[in-house]
């Protein structure tokens, strides 16, 4: 028990320093890129695929229970709710939680046991800056692109399985889709992906830059920072909802 | 500089610009949909009951979106007060006099405000008037209504029931129709008859078609020009020809008429002692006399013959009658 609230301070304490380290200068524009692209770009593919499937096998899935009540006009909407509401960003997070998550844990941690972050310290380089706080920024903010690149493609994979049973054309698909949304529903889901992608960085990285016993303490690192990243996301899906659900 | 030439930054670059443009559409599909850009006006109504009705419903007239709800309040006992936005596109489409209603976009839609009705006379609505309502039938109300439906249904099946029992029973006429087999011999006889007559109606259908058709003929060939039929009916100079002869028949009639009227005047007097005729006709004294002169008369005539033939034969007379013998013979 000492040890859990041990951690919730250490934590604390790792988080504080970040948000000291990331208004302070100097600015590590280039690294924050070069992290962006390794959280942003490199993650496309795998997002792009999974919100596809996402978006396909929901609408497969919900057409027999509104088929039911010969509802099956409503597939747009519903999709719309459930892809832009929550599908998206809790599928593009776990995605990247296992991704980026375990990578950014296990490259600290590495960097860590071979006393490589030591080695920076010596050489009179901020590792904290450099390493820890450009991962939680890249995280932070590529999370929101990538939420939205999931339920941009997670609605055309939508549109492809309706518009082959349905006939549904594009535009009232769409509109469809988008009269059941409103913008709260989208400032909900991008203040979500802000939260889980700086859980994120935050889980990889406190995870890494506190590893210990050589290589184990790598690949401990690396399974601990996704599955704390993605218990917290959980927590903090419900807790979002919640708030929102007050505010709506 | 250096950065920018950076792949990696560039890659960035575009994944976000491309994230950013998707977010960009999606708020202005969104807010062109929601209609979050357009001008609008307040409009308010106050409900006893709005069912549900949520803040963001939709407001329409004559089935398209012109709002949306914007605050539901209660403003005093069982008194809902419902903000409105509406578009002011739609100011010109909507009157004082118009109506609102709570209603709903399909069978278990959400709840949206229907505005309706109205007289141009009335005016165009304006910036913070109040609509009136209409409290429309709830959920419950239908399904109230739909319980006393269902009761009359059980009742009108229950008489069903006990009809059907009836007739597979054989009683009464429909019973006896279905169940005897005698009633559907002498049905279908029946309807052998029917069919007959049908087919004699068929006969007398078409004679009376050709009996039309002379007709039309014979009334074409009146109303040709030429024949004295048609002269007699379009000719006015004919007519008051004829016209001129009926009323010289009709002062005939009169004529005759008096004639008969004065033949039995003079019958009458005939049948009457007061006159001679008339006595001599009917008093049988008279008759008797008359008859005793007329005898007396033969009798006289026969001795004048006798007399005058002595006369011829006088002496006075004989030389002119021997004359007059004799110039008849010259």
């Amino acid at each position: 028990m000492d040890a859990f609230f041990g951690d919730i301070y250490s934590v604390a304490i790792f988080i504080l320093q970040f948000f000291k380290e990331a208004f302070s200068g100097p600015f590590e524009f280039k690294e924050i890129v070069n992290q962006c692209y390794k959280v942003g770009s490199k993650s496309l593919a795998l997002v792009s695929l999974t919100g596809l499937v996402t978006g396909i096998v929901f609408t497969t899935q919900s057409r027999p229970s509104l088929s039911v009540f010969g509802a099956s006009s409503w597939l747009p909407s519903l999709v719309a709710i459930a892809v832009i509401r929550a599908l998206a960003p809790l599928v593009t997070a776990l995605i990247v939680a296992g991704k980026v998550g375990s990578n950014i844990g296990a490259e600290l941690g590495s960097m860590k046991v071979t006393e490589q972050i030591d080695a920076m310290e010596v050489s009179g380089t901020n590792p904290f800056k450099f390493l820890v706080t450009t991962r939680i920024i890249a995280t932070t903010f590529m999370m929101p692109v990538l939420i939205l690149y999931t339920g941009f493609v997670g609605m055309m994979g939508s549109f492809l399985n309706v518009y082959q049973n349905e006939s549904t054309s594009f535009p009232a698909f769409f509109k469809s889709a988008f009269s059941s949304i409103v913008f709260l529903d989208i400032y909900a889901s991008l203040f979500k992906a802000l939260c889980f992608g700086f859980t994120i960085g935050v889980a990889g990285c406190y995870q890494g830059y506190n590893a210990q016993n050589g290589t184990q303490g790598v690949g401990r690192a690396a399974n601990l920072a996704v599955v704390i990243s993605m218990y917290l996301i959980f927590i903090e899906e419900i807790t979002i909802v919640q708030l929102i659900n007050t505010i709506r | 500089m250096k950065l920018f030439e950076n792949n990696q930054t560039v890659k960035v670059g575009i994944f976000i610009f491309i994230g950013l443009l998707i977010l960009m559409v999606t708020i202005f599909t969104l807010g062109g949909q929601k209609k979050t850009f357009a001008k609008t006006f307040v409009v308010n109504a106050y409900f006893k009951d709005v069912s549900g009705l949520q803040s963001g419903g939709n407001i329409w007239l004559s089935g398209v979106k012109i709002g949306t709800v914007k605050k539901i309040s209660f403003q005093s006992d069982y008194q809902v007060q419902v903000t409105m936005h509406i578009e002011n596109d739609a100011k010109e489409y909507i009157h004082k006099d118009s109506k609102a209603k709570i209603g709903s976009d399909g069978l278990i839609g959400n709840k949206i405000i229907i505005i309706y009705g109205g007289t141009p006379a009335a005016g165009h609505i304006v910036e913070d008037d109040v609509l009136s309502v209409e409290n429309g039938l709830s959920t419950d109300d239908m399904l109230a209504t739909l319980q006393v439906s269902n009761k009359n249904f059980e009742a009108i099946t229950t008489d069903f029931k006990s009809i059907s029992k009836k007739i597979d029973s054989g009683e009464g006429t429909l019973g006896a129709l279905l169940n005897d087999p005698t009633i559907a011999v002498k049905l279908n006889e029946t309807m052998t008859d029917l069919q007959l007559t049908v087919a004699n109606l068929k006969v007398v259908s078409e004679n009376s078609k050709y009996v039309i058709s002379n007709f039309q003929e014979f009334s074409s060939k009146i109303n040709k020009p030429g024949n004295s039929i048609n002269d007699l009916v379009a000719d006015t100079l004919m007519y008051s020809s004829i016209n001129k002869s009926l009323t010289e028949l009709r002062k005939a009639a009169g004529s005759v008429n008096q004639f008969a009227a004065n033949l039995s005047t003079a019958s009458g007097k005939l049948n009457d002692k007061d006159n001679a005729v008339g006595l001599l006709l009917n008093d049988p004294a008279s008759a008797a006399s008359m008859k005793n002169t007329l005898k007396n008369l033969e009798t006289s005539s026969y001795k004048l013959d006798e007399d005058l033939e002595a006369l011829q034969h006088n002496f006075l007379l004989r030389r002119y009658f021997k004359k007059k013998e004799k110039g008849k013979l010259d």
